[in-house]
């Protein structure tokens, strides 16, 4: 087994899967290391959870192979992976405790009554539910279901974690609160994990590395930052962030009639008073408050564009200024340059 | 003050609304539950009154044509008619023989229908769609040609045995045996069993099933710990409703079943017609039902069980 083997914990190697005489994964690639965290993004039906599955080996692929930890994992069933799923809904068995829940990977591979119980206490204690020990799923609120569902995954101490949209089915508040949860949980144990989700926040916020996924291909495959700094296409860029989207081209700051598209990020449109460099007249048409910052609609000669502006927030009718400080252009769909 | 006045309106016409409607409930919910007491409970109490000696009233014309009547000795009645049955040499055999039946056939219509809705609810497909309506085409034929039909199939002169003759296997005749009674019975039940234990496996979640996979567990690991105890409420409902309605039959084991021993419906009907001894055969019926509430009793548990795991208790 080579080095690069061991480091690189998941390997998709052309993975095809047709359901239904439509093929739903398409010759998709995808090196996750140990122990990173990788989020796969994208909208409803371009193939994230099928493409999960898979890994799970709930579903067999019709071609491509699953290596796990340099072995091929391909035609295994999910019985037989060293790998642990979230579900969407949880899943939890509502006829056992908690405890029961947590306890039965452990009792079907026939580990030692002491054993289990030092490792379903460790599990419960991992995810600060030892105190619901004996309670039925029913009698718990959903973030503390959700958590069981990890702490069942966690205690099997597989080699690669898969969670499913485990946040889907919570409130606001307490998506941020169990992602943080997830994400601390993922560094503390160092385990592989892919995630399965449609939201780019938390995408953005708990992974090392995202795959945005488009009609069963990965569009790009990058870490956050870059994903949103350089998107390689203008599916990328439309999906992740907010981005003022104008036909045509661009130089000197200015949008110019052309065949391409220009692509700027509302948080690269600075408004001011005052002129500066590079900046043109704007008229302020539209302001929509948003909480902590307001979009403000700027008309200038070129081009209208949307601003996000968190101080100083102009009226509707204000005139001022408005600069460009990066635009990307994309040219059938791929990013020719950053300007 | 015009609100505190504005708020005491509300409530008030709210409890008048309340009360309005419980009222309306109450007489919607009238007719059947009369209909139940009128049909149901006045001749349940009148044939135990008749079962204890009471021979007057109600029970008077029927006292006076029955015979071996036996007339209360005490001011709560008497237990003679009881123990007219229960020295009847026939009774024992018929007990058993009724116990016995209801036991097998309901053991085996559920082992069939959990076979049927597993297979239905793993593997799914074309040929468990068809098993599974198959298996309901008994609930659209009437049980008395059914049971002519299984007559017809496993007689002496019957097709089993005529077919297989020409192979030189003399198979043995099943009509006029127990055996009978509860191909009988299996077959009559089964739709039901089926339509029962087949919707409370399709319930159960995909979900609930992949991630027992996921755990490592094989396939009868997840049907023992997983599939069964999920749709247990309406296995059991399924069993008790089959135990009931075979612990009464009467039609199949008067069809198919032997002369002696024979079930306690066909007995009762002979007691109470070919014998002329109502009162006995009234005796024999309040011991079926006796049984038949013993089995109800698991059917509520069941459904209490149900009604705490969805939280409505």
């Amino acid at each position: 087994m080579s080095d690069q083997t061991q480091e690189e914990g998941l390997i998709l190697n052309g993975l095809t899967k047709i359901l239904g005489g439509r093929v739903i994964i398409d010759n998709l690639h995808l090196t996750v290391k140990k122990g990173e965290m990788v989020s796969l993004l994208g909208p409803s039906g371009c193939g994230k959870t099928t493409t999960l599955r898979m890994i799970a080996g709930f579903l067999i692929p019709d071609k491509g192979d699953i290596r796990l930890n340099g072995k091929d994992v391909t035609l295994l069933g999910p019985e037989k992976r060293p790998s642990a799923m979230v579900f969407q809904n949880y899943a939890l068995w509502p006829h056992m405790s908690v405890f029961k829940n947590v306890a039965y990977p452990l009792k079907v591979r026939k580990l030692p009554k002491d054993e289990i119980e030092r490792r379903v206490h460790e599990a419960l204690g991992v995810v600060n539910l030892m105190h619901h020990k004996d309670s039925r799923p029913g009698q718990i609120s959903g973030g503390e279901q959700q958590r069981v569902a990890l702490a069942r995954a966690l205690v099997q101490e597989p080699d690669i974690l898969l969670l499913d949209e485990p946040l889907s089915n919570l409130d606001a508040k307490l998506r941020v609160k169990v992602r943080e949860d997830i994400r601390e949980l993922q560094r503390r144990l160092g385990i592989t994990t892919v995630i399965v989700t449609h939201d780019q926040d938390e995408a953005l916020s708990i992974s090392d590395r995202i795959a945005v996924m488009n009609a069963g291909k990965i569009e790009q495959f990058s870490t956050p930052q870059e994903l949103y700094d350089r998107p390689e296409t203008e599916y990328v860029a439309n999906f992740i962030g907010s981005l003022n989207r104008v036909e045509g081209g661009y130089a000197d700051g200015k949008v110019i009639p052309g065949d391409e598209i220009v692509g700027i990020r509302p948080e690269d449109v600075i408004y001011s008073a005052t002129p500066t460099p590079g900046a043109f007249p704007a008229t302020v048409s539209l302001v929509v408050p948003r909480g902590h910052f307001s979009e403000v609609y700027l008309k200038r000669d070129d081009v209208e564009l949307r601003a996000f502006i968190s101080v100083d927030v102009p009226r509707v009718g204000d005139t001022g200024f408005a600069r460009v400080v990066k635009a990307l252009v994309y040219k059938d769909g791929k990013l020719v340059r950053v300007a | 003050m015009a609100s505190v006045n504005t708020e005491a309106k509300a409530e008030n016409l709210e409890v008048k609304s309340t009360s309005r409607s419980s009222v309306l409930g109450f007489f919607m919910a009238a007719p059947p539950m009369l209909l139940v007491v009128c049909f149901v409970g006045i001749p349940i109490l009148i044939a135990l009154t008749f079962s204890l000696g009471f021979t007057s009233g109600p029970n008077r014309v029927v006292s006076i044509i029955g015979q071996e009547i036996h007339k209360k000795d005490h001011w709560w009645g008497t237990f003679a008619a009881y123990k007219d049955v229960f020295k009847d040499s026939r009774f024992p055999g018929d007990l058993r023989t009724t116990l016995v039946v209801s036991f097998l056939s309901t053991f085996l219509t559920l082992l069939m229908a959990l076979g049927i809705g597993l297979y239905q609810r793993i593997m799914g497909g074309r040929i468990a769609a068809i098993m599974t309506t198959l298996c309901l085409v008994p609930l659209f034929v009437p049980v008395v040609i059914s049971s002519w039909a299984i007559h017809t199939f496993y007689a002496g002169d019957g097709f089993m045995r005529s077919l297989l003759s020409h192979f030189g296997i003399n198979f043995p005749t099943v009509t006029s045996t127990v055996s009978a009674i509860v191909i009988g019975s299996v077959w009559t039940s089964l739709p039901f069993a089926i339509l029962m234990v087949t919707s409370g496996l399709q319930s159960i979640p995909d979900a609930l099933i992949e991630t027992a996979q996921d755990a490592g567990a094989g396939f009868f690991r997840i049907v023992r710990t997983v599939l069964i105890p999920l749709a247990i409420t309406p296995i059991v409902i399924a069993g008790t409703f089959t135990a009931i309605g075979i612990m009464g039959s009467f039609t199949i084991p008067l069809f198919l079943g032997p002369n002696q021993p024979t079930m306690l419906g066909v007995e009762i009907s002979n007691f109470f017609g070919a014998y002329n001894r109502p009162q006995q055969s009234i005796v024999m019926a309040f011991i079926v039902f006796t049984a038949a509430s013993g089995i109800a009793l698991i059917y509520i548990w069941a459904n209490v069980k149900s009604a705490k795991q969805s939280g409505r208790i």
